[in-house]
């Protein structure tokens, strides 16, 4: 047994222990990429580097073994540096993306891979279900949105981009309206003014947590703008009514042709534990109940809403003005996560948004690699007419244009966690030229992208291990070593029994099981 | 059995089906072959116990594999450091034009060619060399592509006289050496050689003819030395074959001729060699006593390289006639391994490779360690793309490397050792190959060591090219036949090394001091050098000195003694700009700190490195970044690609240098390259990526100003080939040479008008600015 210091604790752990190993033992969580618990350490990845307080000098954690009288630091600046810096190197290769590209560009940052793949498999409720997880108000959007998610969208650069916004309001005209599990009250109360897009989105989402929430609105029925300012040719009063009809449905109550003036504001301060101010562009009628403005709209913090009066929070377009009612619908969403977390006297700081590795654009030499999960027929237009949306075969058809350029690892990925803690910059050592995409699908159960590899070796090591007859292996070295199948051997001979679990090892998204 | 796989089957029986055997086997099948062929290396690992991930995976790893077949000829241009300097990378472009080969393609469309780049052929000297097969061209220049390949042509097939003379044992008159280094192999001592063998068997001569390895005077080979009974010895530097005649006629008469005629004879040749018109031969005699020589020797100091130039590498008796296993038999008859053990730690040597670990204490840990078997290695993969002291020194002085060994082995308690060469020193190979079954005849290896008691067994094994296997724990793994993938230490190899047994690696240089020190004792060996830094260092001096080879120095003399004094000062009345010392680990030292010794510490200071002794002379035409740049691509090139800062690191810093040296990079670039170099260095696993970035640090700490001026838009040198342009002034004479050497037509062929340049089609070749006659090609 040895004895050791790991930051500033005492610890007595077995002979030979790894650093990284006597570490967890106080619960200290060291970060790695190329460790496995089943095999011998690698010293690949770097990102392990802890610091000998008795000499400064900065060792791999999974590689070295403790001894006695150890003063090891797991953290500092320069640890933090390191770390950063071995990310940012690992990155600048690091071909792919997290989220997909339309997703990012969603101002409700809505899934729409998953939903195009509900849909592409006729799930449309399931479909519906990953659409309001985001957006309140599907086919509301589906018929007024101006999409910029197709804007962004990477089967633009091989033909034109996949239908989204349509198969939004697909998902939204036909799925059923999902089934919320009910939710044990809070207790706590909001007081929401105004029922447009970011309103109803904010009363929605804090509802079905709970909250119970009054909606204030000037007019006698909900729906602000988009009742008001939209043509019904475009946007017909029962798709609207069927909507806020799902939000009031989750309990909250709606008090319409309520003038809240300031008075009535004081008086709602009181009566909630928070109010929420969605009134709508700030203009000389309409109030601002003593709170500090900017030009653009009442202050507050951009990404928690709050304003210096910590239960008040504002948002849409009160804040500041946009002729986009989904990023109203997402500022509601996003503001009920603040909400919640104030009430719950966490730290508000608004939805995460995690770190996301981007390549830029496709190349055209690329195109078949993404066509590998797709269907090459161009853009489908509905029969009817763009006013009247797909049909259900239409939709599946045009959902299965989807290349699903979301990474499958995008939630497990320890790169893109640890980028995020480390706030990683992707695009400090930008280079000309990046590697090119690859996508190895032939196997049944998993796909290799050998452009997010990141060279740890764990499918080497673990294929070796348990004997596969081809495995995969390191070829060539240096900056273009890759992991690659011996012989070029499909990847369905490298990897038979180990298949799951050389996906489930891989660290990034390199090698990923097909059905997630 | 196999029919179709029946020499593979050979090849398996001979090398053994372990793990271990797989690089020799790979070498074996390539050789049969010219390349692997992968239903060869399908068979091999179903055959053994390879998997075949570990076949592609060390094939791919190591540069000396193709998978792809290679030409019928292999075109080999050397891209070492005092090539570089030298223009290499223009020849290569050269070449790549003359066959043709669009980018990715090594071999011609005909398949006879195949262009491949190595990182130093070991003739420095005779830079840029390039080499077709067997036959060596040195200073080749990028117009002489034609004739290179033309004049192979002609000599491939040829076969040199065959003669070999008949000993009639009769007493010799005297002894001709010729000098079978590298460099002079390369130079064609192999003709002169033949030569000499033709002339003394046909006038029945009665000189003894002896061959020796390297004398150091690399600028001057081929050498022939003819050492007469009595008398002076003279020494005859580049000698051509057809002077061979002459050269030996004049000192030896053949028997039955009168004296008076050999007299006449004598005096005649006399006459001509003073004669440098003497008809169109370059050729001059070089006196030892002549002053720039004699300094160029006598400055130094040989330990390792003791009795340079008359000792035949393989002749045993030879080698203990001049004192050679006389240290061995004395440990034997009077000194127990802890003896010599303390004998080598008062002595202070330490370790020759780089980083300068003292050798006793190295020798005590593995003796120290408990172990049933524990192993030596020598380290002789020297990488380095501007030095060949191992190879030297493996090549002319075998037996005083394997005596260091024998020591070692003693004084530690190993019974078996491996001498790690390159496969890329094919001589160095045979040469030890030849001494092991020499030694194991004279019983100085095997059972029972002329009578000590001590067993030693010893063998080859061949790197198969990768300079990362100069790590010590990548050599192991190396030679437990995996990739030469370094891993962290502790535990150190001492500990836990080959095959996980305690295990000494020692550098050839190192070992090639060690009977110097027991034969001497370590008192005069500290005597040697300076306080701290005993003994002696070998060097491979080349670059823009005058006299470049290798040279043996005592530790602590001073650049400016070794540039000056040894190396003649800068050829060409150039400038003496900057040293680099220590290769691809080193860094360069400007010539206003020429005064700073040569040790460890010093040169560490200076944010140079001893690193394996590679001294390249830099004068002001040479460009600090594009130097920068040279060794950065060689190191990132040479990265395992193990671990995130070397592998990703050392390629981000070349990705700015190669912006920078295009004009394109931006003042914030440095401090990024610096960011990077400083992460790289702390970052990295081993010594390799550890040190990669001193070449630009040292650059940037002492030329920042360089660097600078790349980002205004200017190299100061006109190395930079993306930053400079070719024009014509008005010292023009019309005369139309530059026109007809321009590869590409970039020139108009207007005689007796001023020339002019299209710079859209010029590839900055520099042709046109070396056929010059008037000086009027600028470059700007």
């Amino acid at each position: 047994m040895v004895k050791l210091k790991i930051n500033n604790k005492e610890i007595i752990v077995e002979d030979g222990m790894p650093v990284m190993k006597a570490a967890r033992q106080l619960g200290v969580d060291i970060p790695n990429l190329c460790w496995h618990d089943d095999l011998e350490h690698f010293t690949s990845c770097m990102l392990c580097l802890v610091k000998d307080n008795r000499n400064g000098r900065l060792f791999p954690s999974c590689s070295v073994s403790v001894s006695d009288g150890m003063d090891i630091i797991t953290d500092d600046e320069e640890i933090y540096e390191a770390r950063q810096m071995a990310l940012e190197l690992l990155l600048s290769e690091h071909v792919g993306d997290c989220e997909a590209p339309c997703r990012i560009a969603c101002p409700a940052h809505m899934n729409i891979p998953l939903m195009n793949r509900y849909i592409a498999a006729g799930k449309f409720d399931e479909a519906l279900k990953v659409v309001k997880k985001d957006i309140v108000l599907p086919s509301v959007l589906g018929r007024i949105c101006p999409a910029p998610c197709e804007g962004a969208c990477h089967r633009k650069t091989i033909d034109e981009p996949v239908s989204i916004c349509l198969l939004k309001r697909f998902a939204g005209d036909e799925g059923a309206e999902p089934l919320l599990s009910k939710v044990e009250k809070t207790g706590y109360s909001a007081g929401i003014i105004g029922a447009g897009p970011a309103g109803l989105a904010a009363a929605y989402y804090l509802q079905i947590r709970g909250i119970q929430v009054a909606l204030f609105d000037s007019e006698q029925k909900p729906g602000g703008k988009l009742r008001t300012g939209i043509d019904q040719e475009i946007l017909p009063h029962d798709v609207l009514d069927r909507e806020i009809e799902a939000v009031l449905a989750t309990g909250v109550q709606f008090f319409g042709g309520e003038k809240i003036d300031t008075s009535r504001f004081d008086e709602m301060k009181n009566n909630y534990n928070v109010v929420i101010i969605a009134t709508g562009t700030i203009s000389e009628n309409s109030g601002t109940f003593g709170l500090k403005t900017t030009p653009q709209g009442i202050l507050a913090d951009k990404n928690t809403y709050q304003t210096s009066e910590g239960n008040i929070f504002v948002t849409g377009n009160a804040i500041r003005s946009s002729r986009l009612a989904v990023r109203s619908v997402g500022q509601g969403k996003e503001v009920a996560f603040s909400v919640w977390q104030y009430l719950n006297n966490e730290p508000v700081k608004g939805e995460p948004s995690l770190f996301n590795s981007r390549f830029g654009k496709l190349l055209s030499s690329e195109f078949s690699e993404y066509l590998k999960e797709s269907v090459s027929y161009k853009r489908i237009y509905p029969i009817d007419g763009g006013r009247n949306g797909f049909t259900a075969a239409e939709a599946v058809d045009e959902a299965l244009r989807c290349l699903h350029c979301d990474c499958r690892a995008v939630d497990s990925c320890k790169l893109r966690i640890y980028s995020d803690r480390y706030r990683a910059d992707q695009r400090r050592f930008k280079t000309s030229e990046r590697r090119k995409i690859v996508k190895l699908n032939t196997h049944a159960t998993l796909i290799y992208e050998p452009n997010k590899c990141i060279r740890c070796g764990i499918c080497v090591r673990l294929t070796a291990k348990y004997g596969e007859k081809f495995g995969f292996t390191y070829i060539g070295r240096g900056f273009d070593v890759e992991l690659g199948v011996p012989f070029n051997e499909d990847i369905r001979n490298a990897l038979t029994e180990t298949a799951i679990m050389v996906a489930e090892g891989c660290p990034v998204g390199a090698i990923e099981l097909k059905s997630t | 059995m196999n029919e179709k796989f029946q020499n593979i089957d050979r090849i398996i029986e001979e090398k053994g089906l372990e793990k271990n055997s797989l690089i020799p086997i790979l070498q074996a099948i390539q050789k049969e072959y010219n390349y692997l062929p992968e239903e060869v290396l399908r068979y091999l690992s179903e055959k053994t116990s390879n998997t075949p991930a570990d076949v592609i995976g060390v094939a791919s790893f190591y540069k000396q594999f193709r998978m792809n077949p290679a030409g019928k000829h292999m075109v080999k241009i050397c891209v070492g450091t005092a090539c570089h300097v030298k223009g290499s990378g223009l020849v290569l472009d050269a070449f790549r034009r003359h066959f043709e080969l669009p980018q990715g393609v090594d071999t011609d469309k005909t398949g006879t060619y195949t262009l491949e780049k190595v990182s130093c052929l070991g003739c420095c000297t005779l830079a840029p060399v390039v080499q077709v097969d067997n036959i060596t061209y040195g200073h080749v220049a990028p117009d002489q592509v034609d004739q290179v390949i033309k004049d192979f042509e002609r000599q491939k097939d040829k076969k040199g006289a065959n003669k070999v003379r008949k000993p009639d044992g009769s007493p010799v008159k005297g002894e001709i050496r010729i000098g079978l280094g590298s460099c002079c192999v390369a130079s064609g001592s192999g003709e002169i050689r033949k030569e000499v063998e033709s002339v003394v068997n046909q006038n029945g001569l009665r000189v003894k003819l002896k061959h020796v390895g390297c004398v150091g005077m690399c600028h001057q080979v081929p050498l022939v030395e003819i050492v007469p009974n009595e008398g002076e010895s003279t020494l005859y530097a580049r000698v051509k074959p057809e002077d061979v005649k002459n050269i030996i006629e004049s000192h030896f008469s053949p028997p039955g001729i009168f004296s008076k005629l050999k007299n006449r004879l004598f005096s005649f040749v006399e006459d001509i060699q003073t004669d440098r018109n003497w008809d169109g031969i370059e050729r001059y005699e070089i006196n030892m006593r002549e002053k720039p020589v004699a300094s160029f020797l006598g400055k130094q100091l040989p330990l390792a390289t003791e009795y340079r130039g008359m000792i035949n590498p393989l002749d045993i008796d030879d080698y203990i006639s001049r004192g050679g296993f006389s240290a061995l038999k004395k440990i034997f008859e009077t000194m127990t391994p802890d003896d010599v053990i303390e004998e080598v730690k008062n002595s202070g040597i330490r370790g020759r490779g780089g980083a300068g670990f003292p050798t006793g204490v190295k020798w005590e840990f593995v003796k120290k360690e408990k172990g049933d078997q524990k192993y030596l290695i020598c380290n002789g993969d020297e990488g380095d793309p501007g030095a060949f002291m191992d190879r030297m020194l493996l090549e002319s002085y075998p037996y005083r490397v394997i005596e260091g060994i024998l020591i070692a082995a003693y004084a530690v308690g190993i019974n078996r050792g491996f001498l790690y060469i390159r496969a890329e020193y094919p001589l160095a190979v045979q040469r030890i190959r030849q001494a092991l079954d020499i030694c194991r005849e004279h019983n100085f290896l095997g059972e029972n060591i002329r009578g000590s008691g001590f067993n030693l067994d010893l063998s080859v094994y061949e790197g198969a090219g990768a300079f990362v296997c100069g790590e010590e724990t990548a050599l192991i793994a190396s030679v437990e036949g995996k990739r030469g993938f370094p891993r962290m230490r502790p535990p150190f190899p001492a500990q836990k090394g080959l095959w996980g047994f305690p295990t000494l690696v020692n550098n050839t240089e190192t070992l090639a001091q060690i009977s110097y020190i027991l034969r001497e004792g370590s008192g005069k060996f500290k005597s040697i050098g300076t306080e701290n830094n005993s003994g002696t260092k070998v060097f491979a001096l080349a670059g823009k000195v005058a006299r470049g080879g290798l040279i043996e120095v005592p530790m602590g003399v001073t650049i400016r003694q070794v540039v000056e004094e040894i190396g003649g000062g800068i050829a060409n009345g150039r400038e003496f700009k900057a040293v680099q010392v220590g290769g691809p680990s080193g860094g360069c030292i400007p010539a206003e700190f020429a005064d700073t010794p040569i040790n460890y510490e010093s040169l560490n200071e200076m944010g140079a490195m001893m690193g394996s002794g590679g001294l390249v002379v830099l004068d002001d035409t040479d460009c600090m970044v594009d130097i920068a740049r040279y060794f950065l691509s060689f190191t990132q090139d040479e990265s395992c690609g193990k671990c995130t800062f070397c592998r990703i690191g050392t390629k981000r810093m070349l990705d700015i240098l190669e912006k920078i040296t295009k004009g394109n990079g931006k003042q914030s670039d440095l401090a990024e390259l610096e960011r990077l170099a400083e992460w790289t260095k702390k970052g990295s696993l081993c010594g390799l990526g550890k040190t990669a970035p001193n070449p630009v640090l040292s650059t940037l700490r002492y030329y920042r100003h360089e660097y600078e001026a790349h980002i205004n838009g200017k190299c100061p040198t006109g190395k930079c080939t993306d930053m400079i342009k070719y024009s014509v002034n008005d010292n023009c004479i019309g005369c139309t040479m530059c026109a007809q050497k321009c590869p590409v037509d970039a020139i108009p062929f207007t005689p007796h008008e001023k020339h002019s340049i299209d710079t859209e089609l010029c590839i900055k070749c520099d042709s046109c600015r070396a056929v010059c006659p008037v000086d009027a090609i600028d470059v700007k």
